[in-house]
Formats: structure tokens, sequence, C-alpha cells
């Protein structure tokens, strides 16, 4: 794949965030941003098409929506 | 569309040619490569009627390249891959980079890049053109996708479902068969484990 570069300045909190998403998952700090653009992008267009994002409980079955910039 | 140099066995002459790995091919790519292999399909039985040969029954004539590009092309989780050489299209893979986990024991619930499609064109499939023209098509869109799971940090690890015709196939690339899958017609899936795509990609 051909990539380019920038920086990225994040805060205190926002680098421990992502580094604890990098521990938890196995993965790269660069992978996890990479995964978060992919997910952002294609929730992003279902949801410019009118679709909600809702989070399930499994037991209860309650749903929230999931409010998205 | 980025392009990448690779080489292809060239069937007939015995020699590796040069050819184009293309990443995020777009909806007109794609239909070239529907169209032509479409018309060689309809033109080769029509031959081997007229010649009284049998033709093979083709698994992956249905898939709607263009279709299926032209709603992903701009996805990122959906990146799609093809080859070019001599001026045609030899072969299309259309991938997921989310929403997939690992199944093997030592891989279990890491994420992996899913094959959704992997075709390669009809004139290099024995039993529709002998000698088929050019050998390597799967293995070249395969490696890559073993790289990009690697380049994503996902090690290398791949996923599929294979068409039963190409079983075989999987299972020459060292890919571990994990069974078939009732919620995929049936089909057996299929996983290649860091190690494996380490030894694919080499």
């Amino acid at each position: 794949m051909t990539k380019k570069t920038m920086t990225l300045n994040l805060t205190d909190a926002e680098m421990a965030a992502l580094e604890a998403l990098s521990v938890e998952k196995d993965v790269s700090k660069t992978a996890i941003l990479r995964q978060a653009l992919r997910l952002y992008q294609v929730v992003s267009g279902r949801m410019q098409q009118g679709e909600k994002l809702f989070l399930e409980d499994v037991d209860s079955k309650d749903k929230k929506e999931l409010v998205v910039l | 569309m980025t392009r990448h140099k690779v080489t292809l066995r060239q069937e007939q002459s015995g020699r590796y040619v040069d050819a184009e790995l293309i990443e995020r091919i777009d909806a007109a790519l794609a239909k070239r490569a529907e169209d032509a292999w479409q018309t060689y399909v309809a033109t080769a039985k029509v031959e081997a009627l007229a010649a009284n040969r049998p033709f093979p029954v083709l698994e992956h004539t249905h898939w709607e390249w263009e279709r299926k590009v032209s709603i992903t092309e701009r996805l990122l989780p959906y990146p799609t891959l093809g080859i070019e050489c001599a001026g045609h299209v030899q072969g299309l893979m259309l991938l997921e980079t989310d929403g997939h986990f690992g199944q093997l024991p030592t891989q279990s619930g890491s994420p992996l890049v899913y094959v959704n499609i992997l075709a390669t064109a009809p004139w290099n499939l024995p039993g529709v053109t002998d000698p088929p023209r050019y050998r390597g098509v799967g293995t070249v869109l395969l490696s890559a996708a073993a790289s990009m799971s690697v380049e994503l940090g996902f090690k290398g690890r791949l996923g599929l479902h294979s068409l039963p015709k190409s079983e075989e196939w999987y299972n020459r690339l060292g890919m571990t068969c994990l069974g078939s899958d009732p919620n995929k017609q049936g089909l057996k899936y299929y996983e290649m484990s860091p190690d494996q795509a380490q030894h694919l990609i080499r």
C-alpha cells in the first residue's frame, strides 16, 4: 500500500487512550487510528443516508442511540 | 488506483512476464474485466460444444464485479486489488478489513482480513483454456492480501470461504480448513495464520 505521512498532535489523555487500545487489541497505534477512520467513514456514510447507530444491551435488549459528529 | 510491478508465469512459453498489481480498482476496470471474461466464457463454450468437448462448470461467473466495486470503491474497509497483464485484467479480489476475527485456536478473536471474493480470468483456468495463459494470479493476489493484513497490524491473518473447486488450491497454499460453515451455504472456511502468511509473502 502506498502511504503518506502526517504529524498527529494528541493530548496526554488521548495518547493514553490510544496506547491502552493498542495494548488491549494487540495492534499498533497506527493500526488503531486507521481502524477508527475506516469505522468512522462507514458509520458517517450510513448516517448520511438517514440511518441511525444504536447500542443494544445484550440482556435487556434496551437500545441507546449513539450520536456521532 | 496505485500500481505495483509483479510477475506472472506465462504458461505457453514458461517465462515470467511483467504484470501490474492494482490497488483500489475502479468500476470502469471492473466492468472491462467482467465484459471480457463473460465474452471469453461464452465463446469458449460455443467452441467446446462445436468440438464436442466437455466444458467445465464455472463457479464464479455471477459475482457482478462492476456493481460490487461501484458500491465499495470509496469505502476504506473494502479494499480491492486487480492484476493487469498484456492489456487484460487477469484477476480481481475484494477484501474486508473489519468485523472478521480469527477462529484458529491460536488466533481466536484476533482481527483478520477477510477475502470476500477472488477470481482469476477464465483464460487462466485449466479446463477452460489449455494451457492456461498465466499462472500465479491467485497467489499474487492472496500474497498481497496477506501483506495488507500485516500492514493493518493483523500479522498476516486471512480468512475466506472457498468455492468447492478451489479447496485443493487453498490446501496447497497451507491454509487451515476449519470445516463447513452453515451460514455460508456450507462452504468450507479457511484461515491463514501469521506463520503461514509469512511463508506466502516470502
